[in-house]
């Protein structure tokens, strides 16, 4: 299995209006797929979609070999860890206790808990309740609870919203980490040519719901070498709009 | 299921559902009962109670249900965790985890309230003994349009994320419901409306009373129990839940 995610025409329309066209990605086992596209350009609406969030109105979606469908939805996506838009928590318990909810809904072992609070390094807030966690904190423990299961597939849209500049940092080199550390594909989302350049090796482009580049990060740099990322970047996704 | 509905415990610590609900209930509870101190309420005291409470059920049940029913489910949509849960576990199962933990705090407060209710009558002597079948005839009636209230109600709060929307939709039925009952002519409203059936299903009619004597010639009677609203009101509860968890399931987060 070398595609861990695979969709195929995949559509989504509101109202009438494409919010994401006929999208064809692919994303390959133990990489970091960066996700890249404007505010708007139907990311977090694929992400949704991988996660069965809301239901795509015409195409297929293929994770880890497996062609998802009503049956297998639930038994896919607990090998999924995801961390979509803001951070879930239930702000009246405490970090340890929130995750301890999830670790009872995927049954598994307790032990988990203690490892990804120091992942995120939130081990010595554990006892405090989130409410009065600060939102890079809220962010971390998002993460956490993607963790948990340590899953085969980790999809994070926009993680580094709201974080100052060393905990984008920190969530970087944490992000970077895991398909060495332990075996994972990330697929991270972000609107900053710059964050996904650091982050990732692998690039998805979409603009207006449609892809308008996907391959090697590198190879975009080739595309025209008189100019620059941002750029090309700009070309792309301008292109799209101008239409 | 058994972990899911582990997990609405732990999710509603330092909540405290469940000791509100029965804050609720106490209060409630210590509005009615000092009223049934006259010695012609002391003589029909086990019949008045069925007669009157279908009525103070069908406003304070409903409100009960708004308050549980959005204090489970805020805390879902506070936190942004129903698209967290959706990809760990069958939103159908969801759905019935939160509605089982929901309708036990429910069931607790009519099970107190009916308990209280035959306490009290001893306590403060009714006449005669208590008429336990009747009385679980009511016990019956007043759980079956709480269930269908709650599911109504809990369905809405899980929808919306504005709690305003349940709030509003809950007050106005009880409002309804509680006004159908002041129109027996109309049985057909109050069996159009889920709010209605704790009027729909009440047993007891009061004979006898003037407005000069009160209570000193009147008597209670059974007059029928209405099993076609029973009926009805169970399949309206089947329609609900299979409705209501469809519409979760089908709900774009």
């Amino acid at each position: 299995m070398d595609e861990v995610v695979k969709t195929t025409g995949l559509t989504k329309f509101y109202r009438g209006t494409a919010a994401v066209s006929n999208l064809d990605m692919s994303v390959k086992k133990g990489r970091i797929y960066g996700f890249l596209g404007p505010n708007g350009a139907g990311k977090t609406t694929t992400l949704k979609m991988l996660l069965s969030l809301i239901r795509p109105t015409a195409g297929e979606m293929e994770i880890m070999g497996r062609r998802m469908n009503e049956k297998n939805r639930i038994e896919i996506l607990r090998v999924t860890g995801s961390l979509i838009e803001s951070p879930s928590f239930y702000g009246h318990l405490t970090g340890a206790e929130n995750l301890r909810i999830l670790q009872t809904m995927l049954d598994i072992p307790k032990k988990n808990i203690d490892k990804v609070l120091q992942i995120v390094r939130l081990d010595h807030q554990r006892g405090k309740k989130v409410s009065a966690y600060s939102l890079g904190m809220k962010q971390r423990l998002g993460l956490a609870g993607a963790l948990l299961s340590f899953p085969q597939l980790l999809i994070l849209d926009e993680p580094t919203n709201g974080l100052d500049p060393s905990g984008i940092q920190e969530m970087r080199e944490l992000i970077r980490s895991l398909p060495q550390q332990y075996g994972m594909t990330v697929i991270v989302s972000s609107h900053l040519l710059s964050e996904i350049d650091q982050i990732a090796e692998d690039v998805g482009i979409i603009a207006n719901g449609k892809m308008m580049y996907q391959g090697k990060l590198d190879r975009l740099h080739q595309i025209d070498q008189s100019k620059s990322l941002e750029e090309i970047f700009l070309d792309l996704t301008g292109k799209e709009k101008s239409l | 299921m058994i972990s899911l509905f582990k997990c609405e415990f732990m999710k509603t610590r330092r909540r405290y559902v469940f000791m509100t609900a029965w804050a609720i209930l106490a209060a409630f509870l210590a509005w009615i009962y000092p009223r049934h101190q006259s010695a012609d309420l002391l003589r029909l005291g086990w019949m008045e109670n069925l007669y009157e409470l279908p009525l103070v059920n069908a406003i304070f049940m409903p409100l009960l249900s708004i308050i549980v029913s959005s204090r489970l489910c805020d805390i879902e949509h506070k936190g942004y965790m129903l698209k967290q849960l959706a990809v760990t576990e069958k939103r159908g199962k969801i759905y019935d985890a939160k509605l089982i933990y929901g309708l036990a705090i429910m069931m607790s407060c009519v099970m107190i309230s009916w308990g209280m209710t035959i306490a009290f009558g001893y306590h403060v002597g009714y006449q005669g003994g208590v008429p336990i079948k009747l009385y679980l005839f009511y016990l019956l009636f007043t759980a079956v349009p709480t269930i269908s209230v709650y599911l109504f109600q809990y369905t809405l709060s899980l929808c919306f994320k504005n709690q305003a929307i349940p709030f509003f939709v809950g007050a106005m039925g009880t409002f309804l419901g509680t006004f159908s009952m002041f129109l027996p002519q109309f049985p057909w409203l109050r069996r159009s409306l889920i709010w209605g059936y704790y009027g729909a299903l009440s047993f007891v009619g009061l004979f006898g009373w003037t407005k000069e004597n009160r209570y000193q010639y009147a008597h209670f009677d059974v007059i029928g129990i209405d099993w076609l609203s029973f009926i009805i009101l169970v399949f309206v509860c089947v329609g609900m839940y299979l409705i209501g968890r469809e519409i979760f399931k089908r709900k774009e987060l």
